[in-house]
């Protein structure tokens, strides 16, 4: 067997490594991404104080801090058998919606945008922001910086630091808003909601009046036909902060709704030997290999598997756009990989218009804002980070320390179409073991869409992007090596 | 002149919060009011931010390369530095970063980057406070050496 390995991913960063192997014939038989998954969370947490748990947790990722940082203040929420204060809620979900339009600012322009604003043909060194401005005009450059920075401090003014929140409590908040933070995030909101339009008329005019780039999402590399898996609230409207998690199948109809404390009952996770990845699967369809369609468990999460699994946004500006989505890509369920860059779009109109309304909620300056804590016991909770479902789950002794602690992050829930959509990917440029330059390019397409999240690393250098391909032959031997920056 | 001195890296994940070990141990020996001195688990965009209104940045962090030997420490100019490491794969590069920026007309980037970097072979993936020993070994002279790159501009005592 022939194996072509990619090492490491240009723009991830962690140890992301691709494998992919050849049948006798040089075609393309599996493809398999390796994330060196953070080891020894469980035994890491043991002993300490549950409390400390969100601001620990935030700190697992420099990318999703306050997801986690939810994530877990929820779960301390179950596990000392306390309800937050609506007041508390509605600041908790104003700064998730503060994270979510810098983070899904950065990744359209920064990361997965560039190949369609500058075109997936564009030399890799235009393919990046630099590239997007070029084409778009230095202005919108600076309003991309500038409404990045707005996601930022509106989570900093909430949270104490953007990068390290410090105010989520079990039963609360530790902090309030005061009359003038409401007027700055008000005005900064305004100006998000505006800039978030105008990011979904630059995806129209650039990437869907040009049929090349439709048809490119629509092509059948890019088709995966999962199910998918997002939160959603009592309307079954996308939600990002609480609600139920919703499944449904390939035809967008629902399978499973459940309350997350039952998550175990609904999703079980397939082990393989050359990963420590983890690959949930749905239990009632079971796992039946890295396959697609309904007999196959596999889920997707992140901004498509949410809007595939809801049934509009809560939001009039962001629904009217969810709507003309599915109109336009042919209805639910959208199978394009590729789409979850539109639908990451639409979240971003979502988020800012969701601020707005909590930040014009009268009771977003009460001071009402923490309830006190029960006994300590068990308590799982669950958000929708900017890159699909999250889940901590704790156990507490009686003193209220951390006995078991266990976590389901949004690239595991998205690993097993991952996998696929590599493979997908590599098969349609791999023929008879001739590989193109184009490769590299289209298989990361194919997981860039779903951005996925990587341990953080250390510097490396040399810098640049280095990229290796390792081809072996029959008996495993190296017998060609594709490198740059390296 | 105002300095900053950062330690980038996660303390939670071993040798790569080593940076925030040396920042901790800086911030016994520094009182200056023209020195800030903090810590950050981030990359990239949100890296360059912290850094804006600085006229000198020192950023003490971990880095992996094939040269040198674990536990060697070294002063690199940004320049030399051309890493597409953002401690963030959902972000860009320092290097990157600074390119946007300028091109904006952002103009508030300091003068001076300099990085000191503790080198390691192996990206830590699992968790754990402690350090490795050859790194630990590492941050008094990555304390060192960041002391010297501020004696050069500021008179302080120290």
């Amino acid at each position: 067997m022939k194996t072509i390995t990619i090492d490491p991913i240009t723009r991830l960063e962690g140890h992301g490594k691709i494998s992919i192997f050849l049948d006798g014939k040089g075609d393309v038989e599996n493809a398999y991404l390796q994330i060196p998954e953070l080891r020894g969370f469980e035994r890491f947490a043991q002993g300490r104080r549950a409390e400390d748990m969100p601001q620990i947790t935030s700190r697992i990722c420099g990318v999703c801090p306050v997801a986690h940082h939810f994530a877990a203040t929820k779960a301390l929420d179950a596990a000392f058998n306390v309800d937050p204060p609506s007041a508390a809620k509605k600041l908790r979900e104003l700064m998730y919606s503060g994270y979510y339009i810098y983070d899904h600012i950065l990744h359209f322009y920064f990361l997965g945008g560039p190949d369609f604003v500058v075109g997936p043909d564009a030399p890799a060194a235009k393919r990046n922001v630099l590239g997007v401005i070029e084409k778009a005009g230095l202005e919108i450059g600076k309003e991309v910086i500038k409404h990045r920075a707005y996601g930022q401090k509106i989570t900093a003014i909430l949270g104490g630091k953007a990068t390290h929140p410090v105010c989520g409590l079990p039963g609360g908040v530790s902090k309030g808003l005061n009359k003038d933070e409401v007027k700055d995030i008000k005005d900064m909101t305004k100006s998000c909601i505006n800039f978030a339009q105008f990011s979904l008329k630059l995806f129209n005019d650039i990437v869907l009046q040009n049929k090349v780039y439709v048809d490119l999402i629509l092509s059948d590399p890019y088709q995966l036909k999962t199910y998918n898996m997002g939160l959603v609230d009592k309307n079954n409207k996308t939600n990002f902060y609480d609600g139920k998690i919703r499944v449904t199948d390939q035809q967008g109809k629902e399978k499973v709704k459940f309350d997350v404390k039952d998550y175990t009952k609904y999703v079980a996770e397939h082990v393989e030997e050359w990963s420590y990845i983890k690959f949930p699967y749905l239990k009632s369809v079971g796992w039946n290999g890295f396959k697609d369609g309904k007999d196959s468990g596999i889920y997707r999460v992140g901004p498509l598997g949410r809007l595939n699994a809801s049934e509009g946004m809560a939001t009039p500006l962001a629904d009217k756009e969810y709507k003309k989505m599915f109109e336009t890509l042919g209805g639910k369920a959208i199978n394009s990989t590729l789409a979850f860059h539109w639908a990451r779009l639409i979240e971003l109109l979502y988020a800012t218009e969701r601020a707005m309304e909590l930040v014009n909620d009268p009771e977003i300056t009460s001071t009402k804002i923490r309830n006190p804590v029960g006994e300590p016991g068990e308590g799982i909770g669950v958000t929708e980070a900017a890159r699909g479902t999250l889940i901590h789950h704790y156990k507490l002794d009686k003193k209220g320390l951390i006995d078991k602690a266990n976590l389901i992050v949004a690239t595991t829930n998205n690993s097993g179409a991952i996998n696929m959509s590599i493979r997908d990917a590599a098969m349609g440029i791999i023929k008879k073991g001739k590989v193109n330059d184009g490769l590299l390019n289209m298989v990361e397409m194919a997981f860039r869409a779903y951005d996925p999240c990587f341990a953080c690393a250390t510097h490396t250098l040399p810098g640049g992007m280095p990229l290796e391909v390792n081809i072996y032959d029959n008996n495993k031997k190296l017998y060609k090596t594709m490198r740059q920056n390296l | 002149m105002k300095t900053i001195i950062l330690g980038v890296g996660n303390k939670i994940l071993g040798d790569d919060g080593v940076g925030i070990h040396v920042t901790d141990e800086l911030k016994k020996h520094i009182k200056d009011p023209n020195i800030t001195i903090d810590d950050a688990v981030t990359g990239g965009m949100n890296l360059l931010e912290l850094l804006l209104g600085y006229d000198k940045a020192i950023i003490v962090d971990a880095v992996k390369t094939n040269e040198g030997e674990v536990g060697e420490v070294k002063r690199i100019p940004l320049d030399n530095f051309s890493t597409m490491h953002s401690c963030n794969p959902h972000d860009v590069s320092l290097t990157e970063a600074i390119e946007i920026a300028k091109k904006m007309g952002e103009e508030k980037i300091p003068q001076e980057i300099i990085i000191i970097g503790i080198i390691m072979k192996e990206i830590p993936c699992e968790f754990k406070e402690k350090l490795s020993k050859r790194i630990e070994a590492a941050v008094p002279k990555a304390v060192e050496m960041t002391l010297n790159e501020i004696k050069k501009d500021i008179k302080i005592s120290i």
